[in-house]
């Protein structure tokens, strides 16, 4: 993939982890109440991963890809991403970051209302610094093609059966390619025909070396990955992939 | 962003709430036209009346006892001996007295009961009277104590309809009078009065009323054009005469007035300015509740569009990205109100003035390039303020908390 969507201006280079958290925590706070979710979160992840995070409803899935994908903020605890801690960019940063390095495909679709699915796919791109305007046309509607859209590029979003606003969702996520894919069980909504259709785009993605994160419940979905997290309360359970990816680091170096 | 995305952004949005826009548009229609119409009304109104007046001379003065209003009741106060006073100030001139009569103006069968002055030719002056048809009276008219009588344009016409009055013979309560002239008429409802006046020479109506110490009326004009300094010169003048002590200059103590044209016109210029502020006030409130309507709908929509913004700064927003689109969408929607509501205003106005122009006459369409500013630029604020607050307050939050937890 075309590297002009990774502008590496602004963090200490590549050589670091993708994604490393030390001792995240997260809490929400309403009217003073204090949920805690999130608890002592030590995760490394590296360029080129498939990591699916799976564990029961309520463990913190949406909450942890919220944080790593520059949606929302941790309470303690550091994240880094490329070697740079989040809690240091500022505002036009993130946005930055949101906008070339990192997509988001949400359980809930977040699609804008009224909008046709060309229009929701085109959003990304308008806040994209780099990719040039003549581009957007093709890259939507490659994305909308890559997830068998095409027939319905004007429909407006509220047209659509839920496996379809998922697809648009993920097309969405994919049309600025970037580094980083944040997917929230983007196949809750599909059946298994779409499921291993959106499964395969996102695997092609993996294999042009993109980074996925998934959310997921079935094991079928969570065997494209090569590293499974599980999350139960709010702490990570189990991480397939621990020691590999000690290594994986090590490699790298080697390498170099 | 490019600007033009930023453009299309807030035109997509415009266009995906349609009703709100719709709404939203139409509220600052109200607001705005309403202020417009109300004040546009109001000065075409106040310049009808202005343009009533000003066809008098200002320097026009009239003298009259207190009470003058009820005709017929001997409220007397100015006396002969006044007049011959007055006539020697310098700083008067055209000095016209007069004596009414109440009598009854008959011809044929035709009958009616006019204002009659029996007075001298300087009151057309005065008045900036011209006669129609045949002449005005004359000084001759006046020592020749002669049964001579100029009608006003609606007294002839009532009591001739069609036929040319000038030479006929009528009678003013039980003696006969000649018809020499027809004034112009005034052209005016405001002065529509002195449409039905009849006019006498003053030594007939002296004689008539047997009158040898008090006169009803004197209109005369300040020489010099200072109007203040000939008001001072005859009040004082008519104090010391009537042994009255009001060094205060205290209207209230005088048994007559003495009031220059340019004073009533001041004050129907104050009147008819209270009446356009009245009604800009109005419109000022239904400004005022456009306004609140803009700002109702904007608010209501808040939960839509902050959903819309978080969703925008998932996908790499900026804030900045975020106020312009706003901004530019409540500009265009202000923009679009403003302008609708000013030409709609414009129009409906200019057709009530020119209905009320057939009916009244006299009638021109005003209005002030203030009176469709100010309105405009409320709104506008308005439907800014309120359009990019909520968006200001969505654009600080982080994206997951504007979209809302899922
Ligand atoms: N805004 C919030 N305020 C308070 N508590 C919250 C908030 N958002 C999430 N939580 C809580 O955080 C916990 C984790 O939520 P999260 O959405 O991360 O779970 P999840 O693992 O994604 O679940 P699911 O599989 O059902 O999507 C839940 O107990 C939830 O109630
Ligand atoms: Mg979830």
């Amino acid at each position: 993939m075309s590297s002009q969507n990774n502008p590496t201006n602004g963090f200490n280079g590549e050589d670091s982890p993708l994604i490393q958290t030390k001792n995240l925590y997260k809490s929400y706070f309403n009217e003073g109440l204090e949920t805690k979710v999130l608890f002592d979160i030590n995760l490394t992840i590296n360029k080129g991963e498939f990591v699916a995070i799976m564990g029961p409803s309520g463990s913190g899935k949406s909450t942890l890809m919220h944080i790593l994908g520059f949606l929302d903020n941790h309470t303690e605890g550091e994240y880094e991403f490329h070697g740079k801690a989040a809690r240091t960019m500022d505002e036009d940063m993130l946005a930055k970051v949101r906008a070339t390095r990192v997509s988001f495909v949400f359980q809930a679709f977040n699609l804008l209302p009224r909008a046709s699915i060309y229009q929701n796919v085109m959003l990304p791109l308008i806040y994209h610094p780099i990719i040039p305007a003549e581009e957007r046309d093709s890259r939507v509607n490659k994305a909308i093609e890559s997830v068998d859209l095409t027939d319905r590029t004007n429909f407006l979003s509220n047209q659509l059966s839920g496996g379809q606003k998922q697809r648009v969702a993920i097309a969405r996520a994919l049309v600025t390619e970037p580094e980083l894919i944040f997917a929230d069980e983007p196949t809750g909504n599909l059946d298994s025909a779409s499921g291993i259709q959106v499964m395969k785009v996102l695997q092609d993605l993996h294999d042009s070396g993109h980074t996925i994160i998934l959310v997921t419940h079935e094991q079928s979905t969570a065997e494209h990955a090569d590293r499974i997290i599980e999350l139960f309360d709010g702490r990570i359970t189990r991480d397939t992939e621990e020691f590999k990816t000690r290594w994986a680091v090590d490699e790298d170096k080697l390498m170099k | 962003m490019l600007l033009s995305d930023t453009i299309s952004a807030a035109m997509e949005g415009l266009k995906r709430s349609r009703m709100r826009s719709l709404l939203t548009t139409l509220g600052i229609v109200i607001g705005v036209g309403s202020v417009v119409l109300m004040v546009s009304i109001g000065a075409s109104f106040e310049r009808y009346i202005l343009s009533q007046v000003e066809s008098f001379s200002g320097d026009t003065f009239e003298i009259h006892a207190k009470g003058i209003q009820d005709v017929g009741k001997d409220v007397l106060s100015i006396t002969f001996g006044d007049l011959e006073a007055i006539s020697n100030l310098t700083t008067v001139k055209n000095i016209a007295p007069a004596i009414f009569l109440t009598d009854r103006v008959k011809y044929g069968r035709e009958e009616i009961a006019p204002f009659v002055f029996g007075t001298t030719k300087e009151i057309f002056i005065n008045w900036s009277m011209k006669p129609e048809y045949g002449r005005l009276l004359n000084d001759e008219d006046d020592r020749g104590a002669k049964a001579v009588v100029v009608l006003g344009s609606q007294a002839a016409e009532d009591l001739f309809t069609n036929t040319n009055p000038i030479g006929k013979r009528l009678t003013i309560g039980s003696r006969k009078f000649t018809v020499v002239g027809v004034m112009e008429a005034m052209g005016s409802p405001l002065a529509a009065q002195m449409d039905s006046m009849v006019y006498v020479p003053f030594s007939v109506a002296k004689a008539i009323q047997g009158r040898t110490t008090y006169i009803d009326y004197i209109a005369l004009q300040s020489m010099g054009g200072d109007n203040e300094l000939t008001r001072r010169d005859i009040v004082s003048l008519l104090r010391q005469r009537h042994n009255i002590d009001n060094p205060e200059d205290d209207q209230d103590k005088d048994d007559f007035y003495a009031r220059s044209f340019e004073q009533a016109m001041d004050i129907i210029g104050t009147v008819t300015m209270s009446i356009t502020l009245f009604l800009g006030l109005i419109a000022g409130i239904s400004l005022l509740v456009g306004g609140v309507g803009i700002m109702n709908i904007m608010l209501v929509s808040v939960t839509e569009r902050t959903k819309e913004i978080g969703l925008r700064k998932a996908v790499g927003a900026r804030r900045q990205d975020i106020l312009l689109q706003f901004l530019l969408e409540a500009i265009v929607l202000t923009l679009i109100g403003g302008v609708v509501g000013v030409i709609g205003a414009l129009g409906l106005g200019y057709l009530l003035t020119m209905i009320a122009n057939k009916l009244l006459g006299g009638i021109t369409y005003a209005i002030s390039l203030q009176a469709i500013l100010l309105p405009l630029a409320t709104a506008i604020i308005v439907g800014l303020v309120f359009g990019i607050y909520p968006a200001r307050k969505a654009a600080g939050l982080r994206p997951i908390e504007a979209m809302g937890y899922e």
